[in-house]
């Protein structure tokens, strides 16, 4: 099984300055791991199971790409020239143009982005691969994968033939510092750096017009003595004709 | 000298000093690893500041074309602040613009520029990463812990800051006392470009920076600063811990009571606000200087040795934190050439230093911190200089005093006395 794990493909909007016209100024934002990235890196993980398995890690993008290698990942792929994107079309085009020239790839496991939903699909689209998303954990079977997802109350077994892409949500925090050891192995492991122009891809983006905050409706506080602002809230409720 | 050794210098904080000791000795054929805390050099600081850079022409000559500098400093001022007045000094010299002789920098741009160029030289920057301790064999420091991990090195250089872990863990510092240490609370502006150049008045890269004594701290030990950056302005306050906690007021308050004075709110107005952050400051750089600097094994540099300059009129500590960064590493780099890291031999650093200009200067400025005790510094001046011009520039219809008389008058009125304000006087000619 050869897998690609993708990592550090989108900024952080935590990073992103939002003003108060409602513009916003991301220009002290880097790629960086996504919230679902350290799940994305443990399911990928457990499919390498020894013999011929490989994992190999794929990022876009600044910033540093040893964070994969650094959490286990023997070797990675960086598109070091691609800028953050909007249009996730197109973020996902030279996600896809890169795996297919990392080559025979069996599975690439992407985090399931809610701020960035549309990538992990449009990979496979842009593929022509399976594709399950909302996974929590992927497992290799006889050649094929068994996913496990969360659908309403249940947790569902799938199979999916291969190659395919497997979105995974993560359930919870789980990144760990890597150590000072593994941080030093991790410099010593390979970074294919690669451009656009070795992919052959460009990559056009959508234009944003603007940017406002949604309205939200004023709100008042009643404090104090309770007697009193439950007094207030109920004389406002009626004036306002809710009671 | 062991050789058991994962790197032959291990240095703990990727910040000017060093990144510039670590730049140094890989330079030098030397294996080194520069350990950060943040997740990328700068990233942790929220500093910025008026850098005087010449100490850095040996290291990186294109340093001011090639680092991301923000502004030359041409002109400085330094404002004697009252609640109603002010009176300043203003200094604008185009000779301070070539060679460049301060820039201002923010540090979260300017630190990791400066582990690239570390990583270039050879050394291994390990950002992430919270050292717990030092590592020893007896008395001597082998190497540094963090979480499980252990790394060993011949020598380890600390150069983790002002409030540096590992100085006292080796037992060279003690907790400092309220009055060496300041807090400093800022805010960076957004400002464009063309609004900076007609409101300070300055073009291209050149800037200004202001030195403020008086109504900025309301009376507290300290000062105010604002400095030029490419395109915002960062303004703030720095208070002797000792004298803000006896006055009881709060850092943040004071800050923003100096950001809404009427001589530094049109500076700023309009502009929008980018980061705001309060940090410790070191007040009394000479005192903290003058303990132990090494431990066999063990080297401090920049913050975490001491070495900040508070001479009044300006704030020293990156060109400090460059220069015992190289003579570190001139001592380190003959250290390892021997074979001998022993704290004898390492002890040669604090003959560096003291050969150097940190060293020379920490020696020239040691009655500084002293001398800014004196509460009259932060009020009744700035009154009497006001005073002073108030009564040349009034003209009230009265006759005239002649401008001694005047002066007289303005210091009779002020209360301080004129025998004190010439033992003041004299102070502050010994001190700076």
């Amino acid at each position: 099984m050869r897998a690609v794990v993708v990592y550090k493909w989108s900024r952080n909007a935590a990073d992103a300055l939002v003003r108060a016209d409602g513009s916003i100024d991301w220009r002290n934002a880097k790629m960086s791991p996504g919230e679902d990235d350290p799940a994305a890196l443990a399911a990928a993980l457990r499919l390498i199971r020894g013999g011929d398995d490989e994992l190999v890690g794929l990022t876009i993008g600044d910033g540093d790409a040893s964070w994969a290698l650094a959490r286990g990942v023997a070797s990675t792929w960086s598109v070091e020239d691609l800028p953050a994107l909007a249009d996730n079309g197109s973020t996902a085009a030279v996600l896809a143009a890169a795996v297919r020239r990392i080559g025979g790839v069996d599975v690439v496991v992407i985090g399931d982005s809610r701020q960035e939903p549309g990538v992990a699909a449009a990979v496979a689209g842009r593929l022509a691969w399976s594709v399950v998303l909302g996974a929590q954990t992927v497992e290799a079977v006889d050649g094929r994968l068994h996913v496990t997802r969360r659908v309403a109350d249940v947790r569902q077994t799938v199979v999916v033939p291969t190659p395919a892409v497997i979105g995974i949500a993560a359930e919870s925090d789980l990144d760990r510092a890597p150590g000072m050891k593994e941080l030093l192995a991790a410099r010593k492991r390979p970074v294919n750096r690669i451009g656009l122009a070795d992919l052959g891809v460009t990559a056009g983006d959508v234009q944003t017009l603007g940017c406002r905050r949604p309205e939200t409706a004023p709100a008042r506080v009643f404090a104090g003595d309770p007697a009193q602002s439950a007094a207030q809230f109920v004389s406002a409720l009626r004036a306002e004709g809710v009671l | 000298m062991s050789d058991d050794v994962d790197f032959d210098v291990i240095v703990i904080g990727a910040g000017v000093a060093g990144s510039v000791c670590a730049h140094q000795l890989a330079k030098a054929g030397h294996e080194v690893v520069l350990i950060e805390r943040g997740s990328e050099p700068g990233s942790k600081n929220l500093s910025g500041g008026v850098f005087y850079c010449r100490v850095l022409d040996e290291v990186f000559p294109d340093f001011v074309s090639s680092a991301p500098v923000e502004r030359r400093i041409t002109r400085n001022v330094l404002s004697f602040l009252n609640g109603d007045s002010h009176v300043n000094i203003d200094y604008w010299d185009e000779r301070l613009a070539e060679p460049a002789n301060a820039v201002t920098v923010l540090r979260a741009r300017l630190d990791p520029w400066l582990a690239e160029q570390c990583e270039q030289a050879g050394a291994m920057v390990m950002p992430g990463v919270r050292v717990d301790g030092l590592l020893r064999d007896g008395e001597r420091v082998v190497g540094v812990r963090a979480g499980e991990d252990e790394l060993r090195a011949h020598v380890v250089v600390a150069a983790d800051g002002v409030n540096s872990f590992l100085a006292r863990d080796a037992g060279v510092r003690p907790k400092e006392p309220q009055r060496h240490l300041a807090v400093g609370v800022k805010s960076v502006i957004a400002l464009p470009r063309p609004v900076i150049e007609d409101r300070f008045r300055v073009t291209g890269d050149e800037g200004v920076a202001y030195a403020v004594v008086g109504d900025c701290t309301q009376g507290v030990a300290g000062g105010g600063f604002l400095y030029t950056n490419r395109e915002s302005v960062s303004v703030g306050v720095v208070l002797r811990l000792d004298d803000l906690g006896a006055r009881g007021l709060s850092s943040s308050d004071v800050h923003d009571h100096f950001l809404a004075h009427p001589a530094i709110a049109p500076l700023i107005r309009g502009g929008e606000l980018l980061e705001y952050g309060c940090h410790l400051t070191i007040e009394d750089g000479p005192a903290m200087a003058a303990r132990d600097l090494t431990r066999p094994g063990l080297v401090l540099i920049g913050d975490a040795a001491g070495l900040t300059l508070n001479t009044g009129l300006t704030i020293r500590g990156m060109d400090l934190a460059a220069g015992s960064a190289l003579a570190a590493a001139r001592t380190v780099a003959a250290a390892l050439s021997t074979g001998d890291c022993s704290g004898e031999a390492l002890g040669a650093y604090r003959t560096e230093l003291e050969r150097s200009f940190v060293g020379a200067d920490l020696r020239t400025y040691g009655r500084a911190p002293k001398f800014l005790e004196n509460p009259r510094m932060y009020g009744d001046y700035g009154r009497l200089l006001a005073d002073v011009f108030h009564g040349i520039y009034t003209h009230d219809l009265r006759p005239r005093r002649h401008l001694v008389g005047a002066a007289l008058g303005a210091v009779k009125a002020s209360g301080v006395g004129l025998g004190q304000l010439a033992r003041d006087g004299w102070a502050a000619a010994r001190a700076l």
